[in-house]
């Protein structure tokens, strides 16, 4: 920790970086597309060319960018150790209620901070019947508006080093987190490290996690082995393996050669565009995305600070160059642990398996909703926080003095 | 019937050029991790470089004026349920009486001048050595061919194109070379018309599925209890952990990585420049190798995203093997092994792909064997076909010499 370096921020997209995107929009070339395409071959030709389109034309980033800053920016410097100081970006709104509980969200990939943005008046609005939260997310390193680590090796450790000590650096030593995609990866870091003194509990909305080992969770184990899978879960389980067999393809490139892949990504709105689209529409359970809503997701990669590229290497990184899952380094600890299904997520681990991350105390199964949940069913996901930490919940009170309630 | 055959010039259109010139002036690089090397992919001071010649100092005009040296053609070929494609290909002629008809077959990312070294060595007249008439098509969707326009262009269809256009040539028997996609390609070629028209094949990436107990005991025994064979093992494993990322999107996204391919001439350059670094041996690429070669994947006819669904394609987007609706031929198979192949499988495999008859280990080149060491390609070519080899005469009438 070191001196307060916190500074409103506002974003603030140069007019030449605009009138650049302009420009490649201008000279964009088009691939072809067999017949019939659809969805087979990856992201449609028609959908892609009405977005870049609208990009040239009729998208006002200008105007997105006001709207974001609505929102209560922040940037400080966050030392990690052998990786220097990284000036992080970070949204912190408090609640009104003194007592709300501090709560992180953290982001994946290709999401970012303004997942958070529905979520924001739910959960720090105060009321008797439910708890209030503190609540902050900020823009992973390497995304959105955050420096980019500039050395080789910054994974799980260093993610969780810089999430704790901004929490801390803003006065919350204690407080939950809730997160998803690399969100999960990270909250799972931050408790491996920094559970009970820091971190009291934690929701994920992506239940991904190894199988148990008979030798170290032999309980586990066999729960695994004998108990029969619900619908639901084998349902998850078919899901988890046609992504894994079919949409896969993305992680493969970038947890092995992201400098490569980040070229075609830094250099074409549309190879950006198109890449993060096909997520977008292929991961979410049908969400009426509009138009104009996909390219500000995008625009916020494109005119992110460290650039496209630098967002992959987080894939590389804590994967070690695809030997091993991303999820091996999470060790077991007994904070409150909580899960919310979403049927539409292609991670679908069983509770057994969920059980190795930690004390599974709540679970949560939605009819609708896919991988961007906090952006798709804010309030579905909401009602899930509240219920854990609210008054009748499992993990009521985990941040001492900050029930959430006034 | 008349011959759709015209004498092909490449000329690509100064538009082209001009955008292409525009996109590179505006180009946006990436930044990089300090001591990133080769870990992360291509290099940024090799992508600064290549890109600050390509703007500056390369030459494409000049370039085509070489291609355009090379006797090349298009021609209709007609394939069942696909309408008819326009295949571009270079078309050399020995003076011996009897020359081999030889159809060589380029992959990704490789394309048609991969056979350029080899032309004057292949087609060369000598009584110590057999000489080959060559063919050497750009595969549909890729360098000056059409590209299918409907979904299922597979095995069967491409062995069907091939075979068409050796026999539209007047090459009713020849043989094939192929490596990368030309090696799997071949085996569908071979399962489909070995024999009767390919009297037999070469393979200078002979890579196939691990070998059963009980399908091929004895390469699976050799296996097992081979070190040699067990290191090979090992870099087919690495490839499969760290080499593949390319390979898994092309199979089930190709649609999607083709929008930066098709748009960005650094992504596109970074995409297949990291492939040739990575998969040859040491090979001493120019900037003006690389960006040429980069350059016939710009201009191709159907575009750059086209030439990623062959991986779609052969594999069902990712749900098989390349290898599937393939047999066993005892078709004459010869194989060549360079050290610089990502993938080293062990030798006893090659038995499963067909009937080995010629095998060949070099010391040197690697994945584009042809472009990196012809000398050595072209000699496994003589030795294999020659009198006294292994499959002198396998083609009746045409044995290579006067």
């Amino acid at each position: 920790m070191s001196a307060n370096t916190e500074r409103p921020f506002r974003v603030s997209i140069p007019d030449e970086d605009i009138k650049l995107l302009h420009k490649k929009l201008e000279l964009a070339r088009f691939p072809d597309e067999l017949e019939e395409a659809g969805w087979l071959y990856g992201a449609p030709l028609a959908d892609v060319k009405r977005l870049v389109a609208r990009w040239k034309d009729g998208f006002d980033w200008r105007r997105s960018e006001a709207e974001i800053n609505v929102l209560p920016q922040f940037t400080r410097d966050i030392e990690v150790e052998g990786f220097g100081t990284l000036n992080i970006h970070y949204v912190h709104q408090r609640s009104g209620v003194e007592n709300a509980v501090p709560l992180l969200f953290i982001h994946g990939w290709p999401g970012h901070f303004l997942e958070v943005r529905k979520l924001l008046p739910l959960l720090t609005k105060g009321s008797p019947d439910h708890p209030s939260f503190h609540v902050v997310t900020f823009s992973l390193p390497g995304f959105g508006f955050s420096e980019a680590p500039q050395k080789k090796g910054f994974a799980g450790k260093q993610y969780a080093e810089v999430a704790n000590t901004l929490m801390n650096s803003l006065g919350y030593k204690e407080y939950v987190v809730q997160g998803g995609d690399w969100g999960h990866y990270i909250a799972g870091y931050l408790a491996t490290h920094y559970a009970h003194v820091n971190v009291k509990g934690w929701l994920t909305n992506y239940p991904v996690a190894l199988p148990p080992k008979l030798l170290s969770t032999p309980w586990l184990y066999l729960t695994h082995v004998f108990t029969p899978y619900t619908k639901h879960v084998k349902d998850g389980m078919a899901r988890t393996e046609e992504f894994l067999r079919k949409g896969r393809g993305y992680a493969a490139e970038q947890s092995t050669k992201p400098q490569t892949l980040g070229y075609g990504l830094a250099d074409s709105p549309v190879g950006l565009l198109a890449w993060m689209y096909e997520k977008l529409v292929g991961w979410a359970d049908e969400y009426p995305w509009e138009d104009d809503e996909v390219l500000e997701w995008v625009s916020i990669y494109w005119f992110s600070r460290g650039g496209p590229a630098a967002s992959l290497r987080i894939y590389y990184e804590m994967t070690n160059c695809f030997e091993r899952a991303a999820v091996a380094g999470v060790k077991w600890t007994s904070i409150a642990l909580g899960c919310a299904y979403f049927p539409k997520e292609h991670g679908m681990a069983p509770r057994s398996w969920l059980c190795t991350l930690g004390r599974l105390v709540f679970e949560s199964t939605h009819e609708r909703g896919g991988h961007f949940a906090a952006h798709e069913q804010p309030e579905a996901l909401t009602e899930d926080v509240r219920r854990m930490f609210g008054r009748e919940g499992p993990a009521f009170g985990v941040v001492a003095g900050r029930s959430g309630y006034a | 019937m008349a011959t759709t055959e015209k004498p092909f010039t490449l000329s690509v259109s100064d538009t082209d050029l001009d955008l292409l010139r525009k996109k590179l002036e505006f180009a946006r690089l990436p930044n990089e991790l300090d001591g990133a090397g080769w870990d992360y992919g291509a290099p940024l001071a090799d992508i600064q470089r290549l890109l600050s010649h390509w703007k500056s100092a390369y030459d494409w005009r000049k370039s085509e004026a070489e291609i355009n040296k090379l006797p090349m053609f298009t021609r209709d070929i007609e394939v069942e349920g696909f309408g008819s494609l326009n295949i571009h290909y270079i078309h050399q002629k020995s003076d011996a009486t009897n020359a081999i008809p030889l159809l060589f077959v380029h992959g990704w990312p490789g394309h048609f001048l991969e056979v350029r070294k080899m032309l004057p060595l292949l087609t060369a007249k000598s009584p110590d050595y057999p000489s080959f008439h060559v063919v050497a098509l750009s595969l549909p969707g890729f360098g000056f061919s059409e590209a299918p326009r409907k979904a299922g262009f597979a095995g069967r269809q491409y062995a069907e194109l091939l075979n068409k256009l050796m026999l539209a040539l007047g090459y009713q028997e020849y043989v094939y070379q192929g490596g990368d996609w030309g090696h799997l390609l071949g085996v569908h070629a071979v399962t489909h018309y070995g024999h009767k028209h390919i009297k037999a094949w070469h393979s200078n990436m002979p890579i196939c599925a691990p070998p059963t107990l009980l399908s091929y005991p004895r390469a699976y025994l050799s296996t097992l209890f081979d070190r040699a064979a067990k290191a090979g093992l090992a870099t087919g494993l690495a490839w499969r952990r760290s080499g593949m990322g390319y390979y898994l999107e092309q199979s089930t996204k190709p649609q999607t990585l083709g929008y930066s391919l098709a748009d960005s001439p650094v992504g596109l350059l970074a995409w297949i420049y990291e492939k040739l670094v990575g998969w040859s041996d040491q090979y001493p690429w120019t900037d003006d190798e690389v960006i040429e070669w980069i350059s016939v994947y710009w201009f191709s006819r159907a575009g750059p995203a086209a030439s990623l669904r062959i991986y779609y394609e052969m594999t069902g987007g990712n749900s098989h093997d390349t290898a599937e609706g393939t047999k066993w031929t005892s078709v004459p198979l010869g194989v060549s092994y360079f050290p610089g192949e990502p993938v080293h499988l062990p030798k006893s495999w090659a038995h499963t792909l067909g009937k080995v008859v010629f095998q060949s280990e070099h010391d040197k080149g690697g994945h584009f064997a042809a472009f990196e060491v012809p000398e050595r390609l072209a000699g496994d070519m003589r030795k294999m076909y020659g009198k006294g080899g292994p499959a002198y005469g396998v083609v009746p009438g045409k044995n290579g010499y006067d």
